[in-house]
């Protein structure tokens, strides 16, 4: 049993246009997924693929018009999807921890620093401000910010976005989960201070066997990162597999077209697959949702792809996975 | 030798910061030339100063002190009205281009504003301009009759190439344009720029914090860190021996999308300073693994290390440049020093 | 907040019906406040056509009758026919709402794109004139230039719009202010665009959408304050059937028991002003970028 099981998970926004009439977007279509302890899971993929959609969905964080409308979502063996905000509160922030992107807007303006860390701790335990104080203090320094102490007194105006980003980990660290989903927990920050943060995350994720969800649409951040990693697109998870194999031996086209889109592989092989315009989740193709764009689309295509097995941990939701790869042509622009 | 399409000498462009009585020192003192057909890649991280130096080049900013040479006219002071009619030879790809374009002009029309704005074609002959210009950007027509938050990021961004070429410029600042696509967009883009600058001969000035990129598109590049140049030469050679001690740190720090590479990275301590209070001397002084007495006296000027490569760095004359030594060639106290002071300091 | 990748279709089956259900499904309030000032407007065009007696139509020997048959809402201390006369007063509520309207955004607008695109010291002195006409007491002021040029409904609009205009200011010059940071004006300018396209082609379009729901509230304002001003004797006389007038008139009665001289106009100006607010307020709905699918 894994620490974190997500089947079928189909999450739609339900919403009446203007003219009256009902318009649902499909957001996310039947995502399956399991994380376990001591384990770092990728989740690659464009906008709108649906990454932070499941993050958010999993959390328990949708806002009206977006809704769960079926599968299930196990945290340590127990269903969570559809408790009430109460019973969510007792796993959320404790047990099951989320960092999210642009930590400047996440923080809460108005509190100090150390109060925000104070605060996390004394909402879902007993524990004195003074221990939750040194707790604080303690954890600032395991997530690498200098002079702790007077950074619990600071502004979170005051801080660099590294610095917010640490402490935001630290928030998110501080009553001891054993998991966390972190939600392109690099995007805005410089390269050198991304290397950091990394390397923090992967240290804790080892010190304290916990299991870990990196969102990201950086291939460079997976691939040295993340143990294995699951490719989405228009709500599903097309490809999941060890990060080696994938990188590879990918055998979705999407993830084929993703592999050879990065500069290095434009340099050794030129410009191949371009990509296409994004999937319009008002009215997904029936059958592949991927055929409109894909080179390799055939009449079988029109019905629902399986989930092939290709070996080694490896799943691709393609009729055509199991056949080895011919060289990459080009489709539309995006 | 033909001459340079743009030349920027000894440029500075500071601003007035938002407390009273402080500076934000963004440019200090930059050089480089542009030659025609030729890509310059500008590198760097926050406070670089990369997208100040685009917006000063077009005169978007007024410098504070240098000069700027286009075509060979100097362009430094002059005001709006004399610069409005030479935007036609220089144009800006901006990294948004949901925030760059007016959301309420169709398409087609925006693309056309250039045209109408530098050419007395008539309406007709416009639309036909506009029709070929989506074309070379591979663009499908039927878009052009649509708003702009209807398209994709990727469409969207090629409508903003079109409209820097409708004019025919000598050169395109291009200030992230990639930055804000998909991957498997990004691709498409920057196939489309090189095919532009081999059928027209454009000069581009490509800015970018991601190296691949920067790599991938520029025959020459500059790697800047709080305002100044600290390397300039060929983008093969600065890839692959840098010679500035940050532009070591920075190309380690960088993920390869390949499991298979090996990292070896040098991971540099804190984060790059605000550009408010400027270090003494060399700008990379405080988190120089390297770093030694004579590196704060006085800003370093350009080493040569070989033809058209130059690295602002005093340890380059004896070749004890390379930060994989860092340990044994450092001066562990002036490090100490600079901690608390400059390093993870905000604003 | 999620995102949704961008569609580019128009969207399907656009029908009247549908389009009301869907407005209304948005924002009610919109379509409660836009249907009364619709029927407020519909009355104001037409009140010549459709009032059962004229304005003015002075029936001597039948003084403040009750509401009855003959007289739906009664007769006025003149003998003159309420409910004729509360629905010429639309076409005051209108023609001062709207010119006023008018007044305020043609020269608050303008000052508010110069002063968010210039900045510096022409944005100061716009914006400390502003605070100086904010300043004054609107009945105060109106009282004033009335007593200057006489009594007139033209100066009780000039007042009126000129004394709201730098709301719209404000609210334009932060709108060009958000564009301004946004990149939007690097790129005109870039584009080559002269200061007076960037201003009226560019700006002028996208700062103001923040501005339609404040227009219609401050229509409310503009009838509120001249049927204040027409209650206290400035700008309107009798027999000009204008509510605060009448409400003037009415006034005296209510004492002796007539209470529809003055409740009716009374409740005819309400209720408008209740529409435009509601109005304003729906508009604000409607218009919230949120609500909008774009394509990040």
């Amino acid at each position: 049993m894994s620490l974190l099981e997500v089947s079928n998970l189909h999450t739609h926004f339900i919403s009446h246009d203007l003219n009256n009439n009902l318009r649902i977007a499909k957001g996310l279509n039947g995502v399956t997924f399991e994380v376990d302890k001591g384990e770092v899971v990728g989740i690659v993929g464009e906008t709108g693929a649906g990454k932070s959609l499941t993050a958010m969905s999993i959390m328990g964080l949708l806002q009206p018009p977006a809704r769960v409308v079926e599968g299930s979502v196990r945290f340590d063996g127990n269903e969570i999807l559809g408790l009430s905000a109460e019973e969510l509160n007792r796993i959320r922030g404790t047990e099951l921890t989320m960092i999210v992107q642009s930590p400047l807007t996440s923080l809460d303006p108005l509190s100090r620093v150390g109060k925000q860390l104070v605060r996390a701790q004394r909402e879902h335990r007993d524990i004195s401000k003074e221990d939750a104080w040194a707790a604080g203090v303690e954890t600032m320094t395991t997530v690498g910010i200098p002079d702790p102490e007077r950074r619990m007194r600071a502004w979170p105006h005051e801080l660099s976005g590294g610095m917010a980003q640490r402490v935001l980990i630290a928030l998110a660290l501080i009553n001891g989960p054993r998991m966390i989903i972190a939600d392109e927990p690099t995007t805005g920050l410089d390269v050198t201070v991304q290397a950091q943060i990394l390397d923090l995350l992967q240290g804790l994720v080892r010190d304290r066997d916990m299991g870990a969800m990196i969102i990201t649409h950086d291939l460079g951040v997976v691939a040295h990162y993340c143990t294995r990693i699951c490719v989405m697109f228009a709500g599903s998870i097309i490809e999941t597999g060890p990060v080696r194999q994938i990188f590879n031996d990918p055998r979705h086209p999407y993830t084929q077209a993703l592999i050879s889109s990065t500069p290095k592989r434009i340099a050794e092989k030129g410009y191949g697959q371009i990509g296409g315009p994004p999937p319009n989740l008002y009215a997904l193709p029936a059958g592949c949702h991927y055929r409109d764009r894909c080179n390799r689309a055939a009449d079988l295509c029109h019905t629902a792809p399986p989930l092939e097995d290709v070996g080694g941990g490896q799943f691709a939701r393609c009729h055509f996975a199991a056949t080895p790869d011919s060289a990459a042509a080009t489709v539309q622009n995006g | 030798m033909a001459d340079p399409i743009l030349k920027v000498r000894d440029l500075v462009k500071h601003f007035p910061g938002s407390q009273s009585g402080e500076t934000i020192h963004a440019v200090n003192g930059v050089s480089f030339d542009l030659m025609p057909g030729e890509t310059v890649g500008l590198v760097g991280e926050s406070g670089s100063g990369k997208s100040t130096i685009g917006r000063c080049v077009l005169r978007l900013y007024k410098p504070t002190a240098g000069r700027i040479e286009f075509g060979g006219r100097d362009i430094t002071t002059i005001n709006e009205r004399e610069m409005r009619p030479l935007r036609k030879e220089i144009q800006i790809v901006f990294q948004d281009p949901y925030s760059a374009l007016n959301p309420r002009m169709k398409v087609g029309n925006l693309i056309g504003e250039l045209v109408k704005l530098h050419t007395d074609l008539d309406a007709p002959a416009r639309r036909d301009t506009v029709a070929a210009l989506a074309e070379r950007v591979h663009l499908n027509a039927d878009l052009l009759t649509r708003f702009p938050n209807e398209l994709s990021g990727g469409q969207l961004q090629r409508v903003c190439i079109a409209r820097a070429l409708a004019t025919n410029p000598k050169v395109i600042v291009l200030d992230e344009p990639t930055s804000s696509l998909d991957l498997s967009v990004r691709a498409g883009i920057l196939e489309l720029l090189g095919e532009l600058q081999r059928e027209t001969g454009v000069s581009m000035l490509f800015i970018s914090h991601d190296l691949e990129t920067v790599e991938l598109v520029s025959h020459r590049i500059l790697v800047l860190y709080l305002g100044s140049v600290v390397e300039d030469g060929p983008s093969k050679e600065v890839f692959a021996k840098p010679s500035h001690p940050y532009s070591q740190a920075l190309l380690s720090a960088d993920l390869p999308p390949d499991p298979d590479v090996k990292l070896d990275r040098k991971i540099l301590e804190g984060e790059v300073p605000g550009p408010v209070h400027l270090p003494p001397g060399c700008p990379f002084a405080p988190r120089c693994p390297l770093v030694r007495p004579d590196c704060t006296a006085a800003k370093p000027g350009a080493t040569a290390i070989g033809e058209n490569h130059h690295a602002a760095c005093v340890r380059v004359a004896d070749g004890t440049n390379d930060i994989r030594n860092a340990d044994a060639a450092a001066d562990g106290d002036m490090h100490k020093k600079f901690q608390d002071q400059f390093i993870g300091r905000t604003s | 907040m999620t995102d949704i990748a961008a569609t580019s279709s128009a969207e399907p089956g656009f029908t009247w019906t549908g389009r009301i259900l869907g407005v209304t499904r948005r924002s009610p309030t919109f379509a409660i406040g836009f249907l009364i000032v619709v029927i407020f407007a519909f009355v104001a065009v037409f009140a010549n056509v459709i009032s059962p007696f004229g304005a003015i139509e002075t029936f001597s020997s039948k003084v403040l009758f009750p509401p009855g048959p003959e007289f739906w809402f009664g007769s006025d201390g003149n003998g003159m026919d309420v409910f004729s006369r509360v629905m010429h007063g639309a076409r005051f509520a209108f023609g001062i709402a709207v010119p006023s309207a008018i007044i305020m955004l043609v020269i608050g607008v303008p000052l508010g794109l110069i002063a968010g695109y210039k900045g510096g010291m022409i944005d100061e002195v716009v914006l400390r004139t502003m605070d100086v006409v904010r300043s004054f007491p609107s009945i105060v002021l109106a009282l004033a230039v009335v007593a200057a040029t006489g009594q007139s409904l033209v100066n009780v609009v000039l007042v009126i719009g000129f004394l709201d205009a730098p709301i719209f200011t404000r609210l334009v010059r932060s709108e060009v202010l958000a564009l301004r940071s946004s990149g939007f004006v690097d790129s005109a300018v870039a584009a080559g665009n002269p200061t007076w396209r960037i201003l009226f082609v560019h700006l002028l379009p996208n700062a103001i959408r923040g501005s339609t729901a404040m227009i219609a509230v401050r229509m409310a304002w503009a009838v509120r304050i001249s049927a204040t001003l027409a209650f206290i004797g400035v700008g309107i006389q009798a027999p000009t059937p204008e509510w605060g007038a009448m409400i003037r008139q009415g006034a005296e009665f209510i004492i002796s028991g007539e209470w529809w001289v003055a409740l009716f106009p009374g409740l005819a100006l309400v209720g408008i002003v209740l529409g435009f607010n509601l109005l304003g307020d729906g508009l604000q709905d409607l218009l919230d970028p949120r609500r909008k699918a774009t394509g990040k």
